[in-house]
């Protein structure tokens, strides 16, 4: 079992939160594209990591089907998560002591508050929503935000969130022609304390936090383009200098490979259900080198960032 | 070249373009250079994916091109210039396609052959790439010839290779991006569910 990392934010994350107090009324006048009442949920979802919660969640992609338990527990000011396979492979991912008022790149950009009346729409000059009564899932009562992509580099959503406390129960992402590339939801679902564990288990993954994360090669390259709204996640690169950026919704890293010799330029790509991985064998300044884009992206997204790698000297 | 040329180019590469990305392509391709020469780069490395053959690929582009979608156009306007406008017609994939298969030259090919190709068809028929890729389907590249310039004719030994090791890849780094995506996106843990085999 991995050592167990303790958590710790970084500074500007700390910072963020203090600029993001919840209960700030938007003011759709700043952004007339915006729907006040999505962002709303926007920001209640993004906060659901606050209750403590367990039940049992299913994922689709394609012919597909996994289970997995989640359990998310509050002790003091900190939470612990815990997922574990109930199909295939016996593993068990843990989190364990992971702040609460520690605020990522993905939540912070979904928390709008003050900077959307300082006119930064956010995520709202990138996707459109659309917010409806919603279905019954997992027992509770769901509002329904579609969400809808304003260019093509991301995928589109269709969430369903728990109309009490905002957590996100269901989910499905959309590719073009509306087609759902993966899906997931709540099967059950308890509030409360957490539940007892169950399901054989032979490997335990101790999940990361960026602050622990070393960087293995040098961080000497760069990436030139990003499609709009997207930022980098906190923390050093991580392995082959490795960055991630999100939108809020989704996210992508990208890695780069020096290889010893030529390779014969060139792209593949494999897809599974949401998930894109696009590799591309190319010369950068003399040196060939193998970039791989992986994420929740359409191909055409990773195939511009992919594009766009440079050495910075 | 603008980047929002770029990003054109590159809509139009996997056919998410729409109309007016595609005309705006093709107004400025005969005149820009440096757009011709991306659409050559997208295109090779397409081309391996697709299994398509660079020397089987037909040059002359813009005159015909732009005529056939001048033509797309009339009859898209004659008959609703409003449906045109929020529904890409189905014609307008036809031209696209037409576009997408125009472009390269011998001159811009023999850039390809320059970038020591050669070693890596060598290194592929060897049986191992660079990247440490075992060439198990037995396939072999091929030199094709161009003119006097000998080109590099892409075949499926890379292709497939270029698949499989975008296959490897993902399965190599799926966790280190679910440990990220793990607290950049709404789900939680879920992202882990994406990988394969969790390791330790």
């Amino acid at each position: 079992m991995a050592a167990l990392i303790k958590p710790a934010c970084l500074p500007r994350l700390l910072l963020a939160v203090v600029a993001s107090v919840p209960g700030i009324v938007l003011a759709a006048s700043s952004c007339p594209k915006a729907d006040p009442e999505a962002l709303q949920w926007l920001d209640k979802m993004s906060r659901s990591a606050h209750t403590a919660y367990h039940g049992v969640v299913t994922l689709q992609r394609g012919e597909d089907m996994q289970v997995m338990q989640i359990s998310h527990s509050i002790t003091g000011d900190s939470s612990s998560e815990q997922l574990t396979k109930l199909t295939g492979q016996g593993a068990q991912v843990v989190r364990q002591g992971h702040p609460l008022n520690c605020l990522h790149t993905g939540h912070r950009l979904l928390q709008l508050g003050a900077s959307m009346d300082a006119g930064d729409c956010g995520v709202s000059r990138y996707y459109r929503f659309q917010v409806a009564p919603g279905e019954r899932i997992a027992g509770r009562r769901a509002v329904s935000i579609l969400v809808e992509p304003r260019d093509m580099y991301r995928y589109g959503y269709s969430m369903e969130l728990d109309q009490e406390t905002g957590l996100l129960l269901k989910s499905s992402t959309l590719g073009r022609g509306d087609l759902v590339l993966e899906r997931f939801q709540f099967a059950n679902l308890s509030y409360g304390a957490p539940m007892p564990s169950s399901g054989e288990v032979e490997v335990v993954h101790e999940a990361n936090h960026p602050a622990s994360t070393t960087t293995d090669i040098s961080a000497a390259w760069t990436i030139g383009w990003l499609p709009r709204g997207f930022e980098a996640t906190e923390g050093a690169p991580g392995l082959l200098g490795r960055r991630t950026y999100t939108d809020g919704l989704a996210a992508f890293s990208v890695f780069l490979e020096p290889l010893s010799r030529e390779i014969k330029p060139g792209e593949g790509i494999a897809r599974e259900g949401s998930t894109t991985s696009y590799t591309r064998g190319l010369s950068l300044g003399g040196q060939p080198v193998l970039v791989t884009v992986i994420g929740e992206v359409p191909v055409n997204t990773a195939r511009m960032v992919a594009d766009s790698v440079r050495w910075t000297q | 070249m603008s980047e929002r040329m770029r990003e054109s180019l590159s809509a139009l590469m996997d056919g998410e373009a729409d109309e007016l990305e595609l005309e705006r392509v093709l107004r400025q391709i005969g005149d820009d250079a440096e757009l011709r020469q991306t659409w050559v780069r997208y295109h090779a490395v397409h081309a391996v994916s697709s299994g398509q053959q660079l020397s089987s690929l037909s040059l002359d582009i813009s005159a015909q091109v732009r005529a056939a979608v001048a033509a797309e156009n009339q009859v898209g306007q004659a008959a609703s210039r409003w449906q045109s406008l929020w529904r890409p017609a189905a014609s307008f994939a036809v031209a696209a396609s037409v576009a997408a298969t125009v472009v390269l030259g011998g001159q811009q090919l023999s850039q390809f052959s320059a970038s020591g190709d050669s070693t890596a068809d060598s290194a592929l028929a060897a049986g191992v790439s660079p990247v440490g890729l075992v060439n198990s389907l037995g396939a072999t590249s091929v030199q094709a010839s161009y003119g006097t310039q000998s080109v590099p004719s892409l075949q499926p030994a890379s292709r497939t290779a270029y698949r499989e090791l975008a296959r490897q890849r993902m399965q190599q780094f799926s966790q280190e991006h679910a440990e990220q995506a793990a607290l950049n996106t709404p789900q939680g843990l879920l992202p882990f569910a994406r990988v394969h085999t969790i390791q330790e």
